[in-house]
């Protein structure tokens, strides 16, 4: 994983700024901000934000939102499977914390190119700090086996801050919305 | 195999107890009569973040000569930094209250994890004392199933394999979401990773999915958990060329190689049954109980409820025809539950899949907070609950659920779905 301090191109902050955005429009509707968006050739393609509460889905993070987002568009567009796999080689997510490890394992089934995020997951991360699914497994494959995917480039730290004082805001604030008092923890959990 | 069998999956593979990872921290020996105040500064100054089961005091009772004998107390100051110079890297009020009490520090092994298993936590105590809270223990049938509970659990795992079957003549992945305190369905799915199968790609096909058995025969006997009497249960009988290369779990990584023309047909390579069980519980949830959350639209809430069981039109009426369990339960469940307290998530219930569930589904069944799971079947090249991964034995999530193996007799799995 590459850390901070190495060079990125010019419009990874942009693209930061823009999943910040949508973590912010998450704290607004009382979710846990966390936001993220999809790029592809230098445009943002698709956006997402955290909606757990909302749907009482704790599995609509972010990221499953973007990507569900896609598919449905190319779904319109009657899409097969194998330019659909095609376009997600190229595309590129930023997101305002280091994917869980639910959502590495769906970046790494759809095959995305590559993973900026903000500030790191020491309790959920799924590329490197719990377990590591966006690097390419490098264990033997039991006779013949099943066809994995190459992994995903990973590269974490950017606009850390700004991610984490998002997430300090919204526990200071706590969650009205919540029916127990319990709930804001629990849900701090989920992304 | 003619019987049914349940066997835990324990939180770790086996390992030797004494084996468990450490942590140097900096104690000192202290005088008794200062414990207290001494405690108490340093869990200010110097709380033991995420060492939480290791216990800041140390008790020995040291033998004295001529029959006599004293308590000797060490507390620890604060955990060794990973390199070089422990006292100059030292925080500076633990140092203050180390010179005021005229402390002389020791380095001392702590083990790094909580145990698990009380063998874990004996061996623990002897480097440095710990406490002890198993987990789990707490979840039924971690210590055994009661023969009402075992054959409950048979019951609904067999309704399981009969989702499997139906849907679509494909052998796919199912997932039933139970309330086990009464023993009612709360939601079904199958596999939507790919609703209708393209018959040129069969043959080839099938020829991996023996390999993935022979696989797994090998994978079994190494890995100690299972035996090898399951080896005759690992797979539908192939007698009706029902093939597992539509369970998504077991190749999530397989949708992309989709040659056929699928464009007319609903496919979505993440829509694993498990995640959309999870879906389902969750839109029964909003349904059930609108007005806990914010106030939404009932009309979506019900296309939601539609599109989610839209993809198996035979799921239905299983359920219907199914002798599971008792019509009652199904007709009231639904119209009493709204009366009962509303669940947080699936918090108390348990999840039924026919395979071992990938890391994404295991993942997202901790998220929603699933109590316990049964499978019925392995999945040695992406399973996360014991083959590749085990997610169950992930200590920093915040979540544990308790998982189990359902052996199936042979005689259910070659019944005509």
């Amino acid at each position: 994983m590459s850390s901070l301090g190495e060079e990125y191109p010019d419009d990874t902050l942009t693209f930061m700024l823009l999943a910040i955005e949508q973590a912010k429009v998450a704290m607004d509707c009382l979710e846990v901000p966390v936001g993220c968006v999809i790029v592809e050739d230098g445009k943002v393609i698709a956006s997402g934000r955290n909606r757990t509460t909302e749907t009482r889905n704790a599995t609509r993070h972010a990221e499953m939102e973007a990507i569900d987002t896609l598919l449905e568009q190319w779904r319109e567009k009657r899409l097969s499977q194998s330019e659909v796999a095609k376009i997600f080689s190229k595309c590129k997510l930023y997101v305002t914390c280091e994917p869980c490890i639910m959502c590495a394992a769906a970046l790494s089934f759809i095959g995305i190119k590559e993973v900026f995020y903000g500030c790191g997951n020491d309790k959920f991360g799924g590329c490197g700090s719990i377990l590591s699914l966006h690097s390419s497994s490098s264990e033997p494959l039991i006779s013949g086996g099943a066809p994995r995917g190459e992994g995903f480039k990973c590269n974490g730290g950017i606009m850390a801050s700004e991610a984490v004082s998002l997430f300090r805001s919204f526990y200071e604030q706590g969650n009205p919305n919540a029916p127990k008092p319990h709930r804001p923890l629990a849900q701090q959990a989920t992304q | 195999m003619d019987t049914w069998q349940i066997l835990h999956i324990p939180d770790n593979p086996p390992i030797a107890p004494d084996q468990q990872p450490t942590v140097d921290a900096i104690a000192s020996l202290i005088d008794p009569k200062f414990a207290n105040t001494l405690v108490r500064r340093l869990n200010q100054i110097s709380p033991l973040e995420n060492l939480r089961h290791v216990k800041r005091v140390k008790k020995k009772f040291v033998e004295g000569v001529y029959l006599t004998g004293k308590t000797q107390l060490s507390v620890i100051l604060c955990l060794a930094s990973e390199n070089g110079n422990q006292l100059e890297s030292m925080q500076n009020d633990v140092q203050e209250l180390m010179n005021s009490y005229k402390l002389s520090p020791f380095i001392t092994k702590v083990c790094k994890y909580a145990a698990l298993s009380k063998e874990e936590w004996e061996e623990q105590c002897k480097l440095w004392p710990t406490s002890y809270h198993p987990p789990t223990y707490n979840i039924d049938g971690i210590t055994g199933f009661s023969e009402e509970d075992s054959q409950s659990v048979f019951r609904f795992m067999k309704y399981a394999i009969q989702l499997a079957k139906s849907s679509d003549n494909l052998v796919v992945n199912a997932a039933v979401i139970v309330d086990p305190s009464v023993k009612q369905v709360i939601t079904t799915a199958c596999d939507q990773t790919c609703s209708s199968y393209s018959p040129t790609n069969k043959i080839t096909l099938e020829t991996s999915c023996c390999e993935k058995l022979e696989a797994f025969i090998s994978h079994s006997d190494s890995d100690g958990v299972l035996n090898h009497q399951t080896v005759h249960s690992n797979s539908f009988p192939d007698k009706s060329k029902q093939l597992c290369t539509g369970v998504s779990c077991l190749y999530p990584w397989q949708w992309a190689d989709q040659q056929s023309d699928m464009s007319s047909c609903y496919w979505h390579p993440l829509r694993h049954a498990a995640i959309v069980a999870i879906e389902s519980s969750a839109a029964r949830d909003r349904y059930l109980f609108p007005s806990l959350g914010k106030i939404q639209d009932k009309s979506f809430e019900m296309d939601n409820m539609q599109s989610s069981s839209a993809g198996s039109p035979a799921k239905r009426q299983k359920t219907n025809s199914t002798n599971v369990h008792s019509d009652d339960n199904l007709t009231n469940g639904e119209g009493s539950s709204s009366l009962s307290a509303r669940p947080y998530l699936c918090t108390g219930f348990d999840m039924y899949l026919v395979w071992e569930p990938c890391i994404m589904c295991a993942m997202a069944l901790v998220h929603q907070r699933i109590r316990r799971i049964f499978f019925a079947f392995p999945n040695p090249d992406a399973g996360a609950l014991g083959s590749v991964h085990r997610l169950q034995g992930e200590t920093s999530l915040n979540h544990h659920y308790a998982v189990f193996r359902v052996l199936v007799p042979q005689q259910i799995l070659s019944r005509e779905g």
